[in-house]
């Protein structure tokens, strides 16, 4: 029984990666729908959105590029979408170099197409991306159209009604930051170190540890780490606006909700493999013993 | 989908299988996928630095305003940008040190700001906290992990005195509490990993073949 355990050790790795892709290709063609619980980090971002109306401002950074879109664009399309169901102004922008403005570009435009009653200039800008990490942050803290002389498009700032109502991030009522990497970070301890500006931070699974240093230190309001941290935004949206129910059911959508049945599924198949593993280090160190 | 996103999907799924391949075993479908990420990244983000900040900031200020007092200020930046190039010319390349002397210098102050200010200042004072937890016994009971957290791992990063006896028992507790982090830290990565998984696999079914199929007038 020992050898025949120990044997699992050399098992070929091939193998675990064929079931995690069956764990992962099942679930996306038949959805189970476990249940997805709110946690507190997310709930304050959407409670401080629910308290903003149509006169205040939100400015929306993707930080992030397609090496992480598949954690980061479901957080970043609910975060505009519910700043669009509420009417609150958005200030959409990118600091990330390699795919920040895709990635601004894709989301304004996916997301502003649901809400038509919308208009460009008016209740949203695309500043699109800015080179200088920390330099561009500071400066488009104090004045938007010192970083950004022009839109995504190149249309002047001064032409635009909405950057009349508010002249750099300072001014704005909320700076959310979907980030992977370190920028996030930026908007914390530059942004809202030395303006005191509210920030929230959506960041990949991988940088979330970080993070909640600075959600404890009362550095940021909210965080939504990683798909886990989308899919509970999405419900939220679901729940408080029952409009979004045929937005997220569009098969044709990629959103977090649908990510979270693969999660638990390929948790358990790494859980499994993991105490595995370990029974037969155990049973091959007692064969040898004996 | 229009024909070109077909095109685009088509381009996107084949490459994602090429890197995919790496799981069976290393293969030349792999590298040329590989090497042709690293490259198209570069130029991508060549082009945007052009287009979305040397022609708005630079070129086109300079372009109207001339040479006036008022662009004084990206001339100056401009030709410190320009210099960095110099170390392309052999006779002249040590002159190219000054604008990254320049370049490490205000990124070192404004990070020296920044960290204090914005991370050692405000982290060290989240560490401060009030160990009656208000009345609260739980709230009570995270103050006390916390502050033995904080005390033993800052005992086992202090290497002036050698760990043993009571500070040595003390640094252990420290390495049990970096080792749960760790342990947080790595399930957060394995999540991580598993969602760009997920994100590949769902392009995969739902844009390119899902996308295909809704082209060629199969389903809604």
């Amino acid at each position: 029984m020992s050898t025949a355990l120990a044997k699992l050790t050399t098992i070929d790795r091939r193998w675990i990666f064929l079931l995690i892709g069956l764990g992962t290709l099942i679930p996306i063609l038949i959805p189970i729908g476990f249940p997805v619980t709110i946690t507190p980090p997310v709930q304050s971002i959407y409670d401080k959105i629910e308290t903003l109306g149509e006169n205040d401002v939100v400015v929306l950074s993707y930080d992030y590029g397609p090496t992480t879109a598949a954690e980061n664009e479901p957080m970043a399309d609910a975060i505009i979408r519910h700043c669009f169901l509420r009417k609150v102004k958005v200030v959409a922008l990118a600091l990330y170099p390699l795919g920040g403005l895709t990635a601004v570009n894709g989301s304004v435009t996916r997301v502003s197409a649901e809400f038509p009653g919308l208009q460009y200039g008016v209740d949203y800008v695309n500043l699109g991306y800015k080179d200088g990490g920390q330099a561009s942050m500071k400066l488009l803290a104090e004045d938007f159209s010192k970083a950004f002389p022009g839109d995504t498009n190149g249309t002047p700032l001064s032409t635009l009604p909405l950057m009349q109502k508010v002249t750099g991030a300072r001014n704005a009522q909320l700076a959310v930051s979907i980030a992977t990497g370190v920028i996030g970070e930026w908007w914390a301890n530059l942004i809202n170190a030395q303006y005191g500006l509210p920030v929230a931070v959506g960041c990949t699974a991988v940088s979330a540890p970080k993070y909640y240093a600075y959600l404890e230190a009362g550095q940021m309001l909210g965080l939504i780490g990683g798909l886990k941290g989308a899919s509970e935004y999405e419900q939220l949206l679901l729940n408080g606006y029952p409009q979004t129910k045929t937005i997220y059911s569009n098969p044709m959508l990629q959103t977090a909700s649908k990510g979270m049945d693969v999660q638990t599924i390929d948790h358990l198949i790494i859980i499994g493999f993991i105490v595995l593993g370990n029974i037969a280090y155990f049973a091959g160190r007692r064969a040898k013993q004996a | 989908m229009a024909g070109y996103e077909v095109f685009g999907t088509w381009v996107a799924a084949l490459l994602t299988l090429c890197l995919m391949s790496f799981l069976y075993k290393d293969n030349p479908f792999f590298r040329f996928a590989e090497a042709l990420f690293a490259g198209v990244s570069l130029g991508y983000y060549i082009g945007i630095t052009l287009d979305q900040t040397l022609r708005p900031n630079l070129f086109i200020p300079l372009a109207e305003q001339g040479v006036t007092g008022d662009t004084a200020h990206l001339r100056f930046a401009g030709l410190v940008g320009l210099n960095l190039y110099t170390r392309y010319i052999p006779k002249i390349a040590w002159f190219a040190r000054s604008s990254l002397a320049l370049y490490v210098g205000y990124y070192v102050g404004i990070n020296m700001v920044q960290k204090l200010q914005g991370e050692v200042l405000p982290q060290a004072a989240a560490t401060m906290v009030d160990l009656s937890g208000d009345g609260n016994v739980m709230s009570a009971f995270n103050s006390f992990v916390m502050l033995v957290g904080v005390i033993t791992v800052l005992m086992y990063f202090f290497f002036s005195v050698e760990h043993k006896g009571g500070f040595g028992k003390a640094s252990r507790i420290g390495i049990w509490f970096l080792m749960l982090g760790f342990g947080a830290a790595f399930g957060y990565t394995v999540m991580g990993r598993v969602s760009l998984l997920i994100g590949r696999f769902n392009f995969i079914v739902i844009q390119w073949i899902g996308g295909t199929l809704q082209s060629l007038g199969f389903g809604g």
